[in-house]
């Protein structure tokens, strides 16, 4: 997943979170340093539950997703699943920034 | 320092102004081999008989002249207004009004004379400077008129091509929004309108302009309005910086009704615009008025499209960029092409201007806040290249060329970037350019006006 898919995805994190649960957090950060995405994954997770917000938790799960496939250990799968992972990633829409973050239009 | 700083300005504007004086005292006096062919038309500004203007033609002019003034005011106003965050509004608002004011003001004190009036093929005359001319004179029965113009009074063209300074520099609002200092802003706005749109006016506009006698086509403005304004706005916005959050947080508009409304009277307003630049109320400003609302049209569609498929939904804000996208587009290409051209140019312009404002800002990494380059910018430089394939001859009476549609758009992103970007420099030693972070965050209504949006 390339670097700006990680970002969209902690930009629409980020925004849920603030509206949500009032959580400020760092995008930028978040889409580079696995541990602070994970720590945020916990808690998306956490309040995911305990507010009934199942929109956080998918989102979590995006980036648990992102970060997990970012990591070293990620990167040693079979041979074989390469190409059908870049097929999945093609198809795949490309995760949308949230409206009005980058841009107006 | 600071009293050093503004010496040095002194000093530059003193440079600048004898600059400005040597080049239009300099140079051949082309404009006038240009008329000769017609003996009886003046080469420069003249006083001449009542009897001699066309009373059709100056009520179409003065009617123009208040459209495109509306566009303006409160037309980008209210469209800017709309897109920026609410507590912006008021200062995005004042902008507008203030520039209105401040370039109407030196339209007349020197901006006229430099564009309009024969000089070099760089800069106008001084003829006209320091309020002078335009000349009425009841009991002799005279009137001034302009050689570019000679139907109508000159009271009326020089009007007329003032509302066009207005929207040029008001356009630029849209690059630097939310984060520049009103009085920076100010005079910034004030020296570019007479230090880039003006030059650039001449040399398109006036018959002795350097891209006059080139032959490039530019109806109503598509390189010196939109290409112009455009590649000026990137400039302030990428030396400016990007708003604090910017690409991080949401920055929620104000109102996209407003938006719609400021639209709305873009659109209408247009119609002076381009109809207005046949300088006459004849079959050529009647066709001007039918391609603009057709490729403005055309444009709306063509973005709506393109957003519904990409990001599947059409929104209010796409339809009113796509319309503008049409219009700018059309810009250049009013007087010179057929209905059907129009819809090409509004079609392909919808789409490009949708990249620019998305895709192209996201690869340029530059905050320009309200995407003044993104449809401006592209749909100038769109419509002005169209125009050098679909210009046609029957309608306009000249054939177009791509290489000197080309040649003129490249000459005018390129002086208009450079001279932004030094004038921003030259101003930047002097003062600051930007808000501080917590005025920024307060908001510019309250920081740099004291003032609150209502309800």
């Amino acid at each position: 997943m390339s670097e700006a898919d990680k970002l969209a995805i902690a930009a629409h994190l980020h925004v849920l979170l603030r509206r949500k649960t009032g959580r400020v957090t760092d995008t930028e950060w978040m889409a580079v340093n696995v541990e602070y995405a994970l720590e945020i994954v916990r808690f998306a997770r956490q309040r995911a539950q305990e507010d009934n917000v199942p929109e956080l938790a998918q989102w979590a799960a995006r980036l648990d997703h992102a970060m997990q496939a970012a990591s070293p250990d990620a990167e040693r799968h079979p041979l074989a699943d390469v190409p059908a992972q870049a097929v999945r990633q093609r198809i795949a829409p490309p995760p949308e920034l949230p409206r009005y973050v980058g841009g107006i239009r | 320092m600071r009293a050093f700083m503004q010496w040095l300005m002194a000093m530059l504007s003193l440079s600048l102004g004898w600059c400005i004086s040597a080049m239009a005292q300099t140079g051949p006096q082309p404009a006038q081999a240009l008329v000769t062919a017609v003996a009886t038309a003046p080469t420069r500004p003249a006083l001449v008989d009542h009897g001699t203007v066309s009373a059709a033609d100056t009520g179409w002019m003065m009617t123009a002249t208040v459209l495109v003034l509306l566009m303006t005011l409160p037309g980008i106003a209210l469209f800017y207004a709309g897109m920026v965050r609410r507590k912006n509004v008021l200062n995005t608002m004042a902008s507008v009004v203030a520039i209105a004011a401040l370039v109407s003001l030196l339209w007349f004190a020197a901006g006229y004379s430099l564009a309009f009036t024969p000089g070099s093929a760089w800069l106008g005359g001084l003829d006209r400077m320091g309020f002078a001319g335009l000349d009425f004179q009841l009991a002799a029965g005279k009137l001034a008129v302009s050689h570019v113009a000679p139907h109508i009074p000159e009271s009326v063209y020089a009007m007329f091509q003032l509302t066009f300074a207005v929207i040029t520099a008001a356009l630029l609002v849209g690059a630097l929004v939310e984060r520049m200092r009103f009085s920076a802003m100010l005079i910034f706005i004030g020296l570019w309108s007479l230090l880039v749109y003006a030059p650039v006016a001449h040399w398109v506009w006036e018959p002795g302009g350097w891209l006059a006698q080139m032959g490039a086509l530019d109806f109503a403005g598509g390189s010196v309005v939109h290409v112009n304004a455009g590649v000026a706005g990137l400039v302030c916005a990428w030396f400016l910086g990007r708003r604090t959050g910017y690409g991080r947080e949401p920055f929620e508009p104000y109102n996209l009704g407003l938006t719609m409304v400021g639209a709305g009277m873009l659109w209408v307003g247009w119609f002076g615009f381009n109809a207005g630049s046949a300088v006459a109320a004849d079959g050529r400003a009647g066709l001007a008025m039918a391609v603009t609302h057709v490729a403005a049209a055309a444009g709306a569609l063509s973005w709506m499209l393109g957003e519904w498929v990409v990001r599947g939904r059409p929104s209010l804000l796409g339809l009113c960029s796509g319309l503008v996208a049409g219009l700018v587009a059309i810009t250049p290409a009013a007087g010179f092409v057929t209905l059907h051209s129009a819809v090409v140019i509004g079609l392909v312009a919808g789409l490009a201007c949708y990249w620019g404002a998305t895709g192209l800002k996201r690869l340029l990494r530059v905050d320009d806040s309200l995407d003044v380059f993104g449809v401006h910018g592209i749909g100038g430089i769109v419509g002005s290249l169209l125009t050098g394939v679909l210009a046609s001859e029957t309608v306009g009476g000249v054939r177009g060329s791509l290489l000197t549609q080309a040649m003129g758009v490249g000459a005018v992103m390129a002086y208009s970037l450079i001279a932004t970007a030094a004038l921003l420099w030259i101003l930047h030693l002097a003062m600051d350019l930007r808000v501080d972070a917590q005025s920024e965050q307060t908001g510019l209504d309250i920081a740099q006006h004291s003032e609150r949006l209502g309800g």
